[in-house]
């Protein structure tokens, strides 16, 4: 084999060796093939493992952590939640219809592999400055994307988040998110348990997309790429998947299945591969027996990640039934080979092995690296002039930008309350899914905040783990979990390596203090083009819960003459990276001053007063304080024609952001208790305003209710248009 | 005698459970869930068809399933006089089959529409008979292709023969349009002449219970039972 067709396969010429020093022999074409599925950044993280290892996974709820194809927590009695998020960014960035669509595909199959029932999706979208025709049509295609597959499949989307910056240019981000509900005692894991049980394929024919799919997700792309890279985008079948899914889900609730595991990047290949070394067996199958769409050769149908295609271990005697149950969903369904005794993974086709490896080179051998990495330099303490700014022109430049506005533009192209269980829709700080046949509701967000982590990693991501934990206690769901999808561009570059490490850290440290493991999660490098890296964006689903729906609370102003009481302290502006940036004081990464540090203890002090407060039915509505400030979050609180009047001695302090900041609404006869309550806990907190009818108020300056609403509602769809 | 009612699961359907869970939650009797291929339907007061993307909506939407085994036992059903409710997905099969008049086609804006809708009643009838005249429901839209179209002459039909159970309107507050998705005159429900099948849009199945954030989807089912 050249070097050439070797650094196409996306291994170096140093992985080559190894892998040809251990098997003492030359590979096949379609060996090759494998390895160069295997051993990107995709499927075995052999940049990001070292530091991925020293995240906190486990305590006494984690019924699953990180290593089968979603994370698992324990809601009490016999009911477990399930949860993964995943990144389809470099095919959404060149379809981005059928690249986001199959995203959401794709998490909704980790979920149902393990026998629960799919029951809310999120998505995190980031794209570049929207002035260009190129962002508006990733825009509309992304969007339409996950939509068109949510929507038919029938899960409802129940939140997220949008960003535009221009780091997003020529990378935009997809990630999908989904949540299923699972029995405790009816769980499945890809290890499969009889020798002489048979490999059974289930779902659609395989064809010729997305041939090199999770080797292309490891690549920098270079311009003009996109032409030449759009066959190895998948094309997706939600109505497929729904059979798919139902059929799985009979399946296993009858009995008749021994272990699951998914096509997903790098179809049978990686599905069987996993499979064997979960149960530290052998796989046998027979190439010739897969259903085709198309004549393919052995290395192709390797390759392939055709979309909604399961692979299944089940006994001998089950066959019948099996197939019997899925003729019914009319779904392809093949017995295509079984386990062995030989911990080799062995393909044949016309009765020659084209493949034969030992299971421990390709996945315990991989390739593990310890890049270098430096640390962000230290930051001069600068000092920045915003004396031109009244209250007028900050409102504006809030709402003349896309980050924070409504953004029902996006979310109502998705259904989000079909299953009929939605007890908060997108647009509010967590959306909130209810278990069906019970009164436990789950919580869930998704967060990033690619300015803190620029600014410096570490920090910044325990901001990130810290909004999405107040955006869990502004609905009074207590935090339990987390998945992460790491997005960063090449880890080659030092720089950028630094901003994992050190994120990752973060990670560890915020998570392990707020007592909310990392379950499950995925790694998105390479998000650059030519020079120009993404942002750091290594967002986080934060899954919670609380047992009793009735102890909910509403992000939404209640009741005319309610008081406002803000909770927390400002950072002040010149602390507040996103209130310098958006009010466009500087935006030069080098100038920002370094970020305040941050205290998890009061996070958690603070958290754990405002969950007393909900369960005692003292507040009446809470959000969480973030980017954009106090402002942003009473704008975010209107609802039906409620506006509010609101007096703060320093005007910045509307919109910077806070420690452990949040808005509560609270009746006038309550004030006094829940005052005495926040202040023997040691809560900063202080009386701003009341929630008032069709007005905006803001230090006894009056501004036209109408035209500020009609433009944090309406604007989004203006600018994009 | 109890009310006994039935949910036809197609292929793609996706709301066939939370028809189920409307109508146990309801009405208080049996409720069936019966597969596309079956032949026979056991005698039961209310057929739903559900809402979802029947057969992918491949074709059209409600095209492949208006030819399902299980149609000829709906029609059926209906000419005993019995009551047939399409919703969304149903509504769009309803009008295939030819049972209702008129066709659903893309939203103005040609994109999914997802969101709260409000509606009120135009003409009486079994199905919305406890809404007062005036009253304005809240109820979940979603849909791709919900936007009613029929021929000047059908839509005359409609009006002449009062068989528009629902419309869409303004709601109490400010930013809320009425033509939400370019149906003509505002239709979001209609009826046969005989007024016991009613296909409409909105999913009154996903606002009957205390968190749904309105409870109005649960007045066509108390209006049946009465």
């Amino acid at each position: 084999m050249n070097d050439e067709l070797i650094l196409q396969h996306g291994l170096t010429l140093n992985e080559f060796q190894i892998i040809k020093d251990y098997l003492k022999r030359d590979l096949t074409m379609e060996e090759l093939g494998i390895f160069s599925a295997m051993w990107n950044e995709h499927c075995c993280y052999k940049t990001s493992k070292k530091w991925l290892k020293k995240l906190p996974t486990n305590n006494d709820v984690v019924i699953q952590g990180p290593g089968e194809n979603a994370g698992i927590i324990d809601l009490e009695d016999n009911d477990g939640v399930a949860f993964k998020i995943e990144s389809h960014n470099h095919p959404s960035y060149i379809e981005p219809f059928n690249g986001s669509a199959t995203g959401v595909g794709g998490i909704l199959r980790d979920i149902f592999t393990m026998g629960a029932r799919p029951i809310a999706t999120l998505d995190s979208i980031r794209f570049g400055e929207i002035n260009t025709d190129k962002t508006k049509y990733l825009l509309n295609g992304v969007v339409h994307g996950i939509g068109h597959y949510g929507n038919c499949i029938g899960i409802p989307n129940i939140g997220g988040e949008s960003e535009f910056d221009s780091t997003y240019d020529f990378n935009n981000l997809v990630n999908a998110m989904a949540i299923g509900h699972v029995k405790k005692d009816a769980i499945f894991y890809s290890k499969p348990k009889t020798i002489g049980g048979l490999i059974v394929y289930i779902g659609s024919k395989t064809g010729k997309d997305g041939i090199h799919g999770a080797s292309m997700a490891s690549d920098v792309f270079s311009e003009n790429d996109e032409d030449d890279k759009r066959p190895s985008v998948q094309v997706g079948d939600p109505f497929m998947e729904k059979l798919l899914m139902e059929g799985c889900l009979e399946l296993m609730s009858s009995g008749l299945i021994e272990s699951m595991q998914d096509m997903g990047a790098a179809g049978i290949t990686s599905s069987s591969v996993e499979m064997a070394s979960k149960g530290n067996v052998g796989v046998l199958i027979d190439l010739d027996k897969i259903p085709l769409r198309q004549p393919l050769s052995p290395y192709e149908i390797l390759l392939s990640e055709s979309q909604e295609r399961m692979l299944a271990v089940i006994e001998k005697d089950n066959d019948t039934k099996v197939r019997e149950i899925l003729k019914k969903w009319q779904i392809d369904y093949e017995v295509i080979g079984e386990i062995t005794d030989s911990k080799n993974v062995v393909f044949t086709s016309k009765n020659k092995q084209v493949v034969n490896l030992p299971v421990n080179i390709i996945v315990d051998d991989a390739p593990e690296y310890d890049r270098e990495f430096y640390l962000p330099r230290k930051r001069n303490k600068k000092d920045f002039d915003c004396t031109h700014l009244n209250l007028e022109k900050m409102i504006n430049n809030l709402l003349d930008n896309l980050n924070y506005l409504d953004k029902s533009w996006i979310y109502n192209q998705y259904d989000s309350t079909v299953m009929g269980d939605t007890v908060k829709e997108p647009g509010q700080s967590t959306g909130i899914i209810k278990l069906h046949d019970s009164q436990k509701v789950i919580g869930a967000t998704t967060d990033c905040n690619p300015l803190y982590i620029r600014i410096n990693p570490e920090l910044g991501m325990i901001y990130t783990v810290v909004e999405a934990y107040r955006n869990l206690i502004s609905s009074n769901i207590k935090p339990i979990a987390i998945t992460n999808n790491l997005n960063f561009a090449s880890p080659l570059d030092p720089n950028i390596m630094g901003e994992i490490v050190l994120s990752i850290n973060g990670l560890k440290k915020s998570a392990s203090k707020l007592n909310t493991p990392i379950v499950s999660g995925n790694v998105s490098l390479y998000n650059q083009t030519n020079d120009l890296p993404i942002n750091p964006t290594p967002v986080i689903g934060m899954v919670g819960s609380n047992l009793n729906i009735n102890k909910i609370i509403s992000n939404k102003f209640q009741n005319d003459g309610d008081i406002i009481v803000s909770i927390g302290e400002s950072l002040g502006y010149l602390n507040s990276p996103y209130f310098l940036k958006d009010q466009k004081i500087t935006k030069e990464i080098n100038t920002f001053n370094e970020l305040e540090d941050i205290d998890l203890e009061n996070e958690i002090l603070t958290a754990n007063s405002i969950m007393y407060l909900a369960d005692n039915k003292m507040i009446q509505s809470c959000n969480d304080v973030f980017r954009g400030g106090i402002f942003m979050s009473l704008i975010k609180m209107i609802e039906k024609d409620y506006g509010f009047t609101v007096d703060l001695p320093n005007k910045f302090d509307l919109f910077c952001e806070y420690r452990a900041g949040y808005i509560i609404t609270v009746k006038e006869d309550e004030l006094s208790k829940v005052c005495n309550y926040l202040s023997k806990n040691n809560v900063s907190h202080s009386n701003i305003g009341l929630v008032s009818n069709e007005t905006i108020k803001i230090n006894s300056k009056v501004f036209d209710y109408f035209e500020i609403k009609g433009k944090y509602l309406d604007n989004f769809e203006k600018i994009i248009n | 005698m109890s009310f006994k009612s039935a949910v036809i699961t197609f292929p793609g359907s996706n709301c066939d459970r939370d028809a189920l869970t409307y109508l146990k939650d309801l009405t208080n009797g049996e409720v069936l869930n019966i597969w596309h291929e079956e032949t026979s339907i056991p005698a039961v007061d209310l057929i739903i068809l559900p809402g979802g993307f029947s057969f992918g909506d491949y074709l059209r939407s409600g095209a492949m399933a208006s030819k399902s085994n299980i149609i000829p036992e709906i029609i059926k059903h209906s000419e005993s006089g019995k009551f047939l409710l399409g919703i969304c997905n149903g509504f769009q099969i309803l009008t295939e089959i030819g049972l209702l008049k008129g066709a659903l086609i893309q939203n103005k804006n040609l994109k999914f529409l997802g969101k709260d809708c409000f509606i009120r009643k135009k003409h009486e009838n079994k199905f919305n008979k406890f809404i007062k005249q005036d009253q304005v429901l809240q109820i979940p839209v979603a849909h791709n292709e919900g936007n009613f179209y029929c021929g000047e002459e059908d839509l005359k039909h409609l009006n002449d023969n009062g068989l528009i159970a629902f419309e869409y309107c303004k709601g109490s507050f400010s930013n809320s349009d009425e033509n939400i998705n370019g149906s003509i005159n505002n239709i979001a429900g209609i009826t046969n002449e005989q007024k016991n099948i009613l296909g409409m849009m909105p999913h009154p199945e996903r606002a009957y219970q205390s968190f749904h954030g309105s409870k109005d989807g649960k007045i066509i089912i108390e209006s049946l039972l009465s």
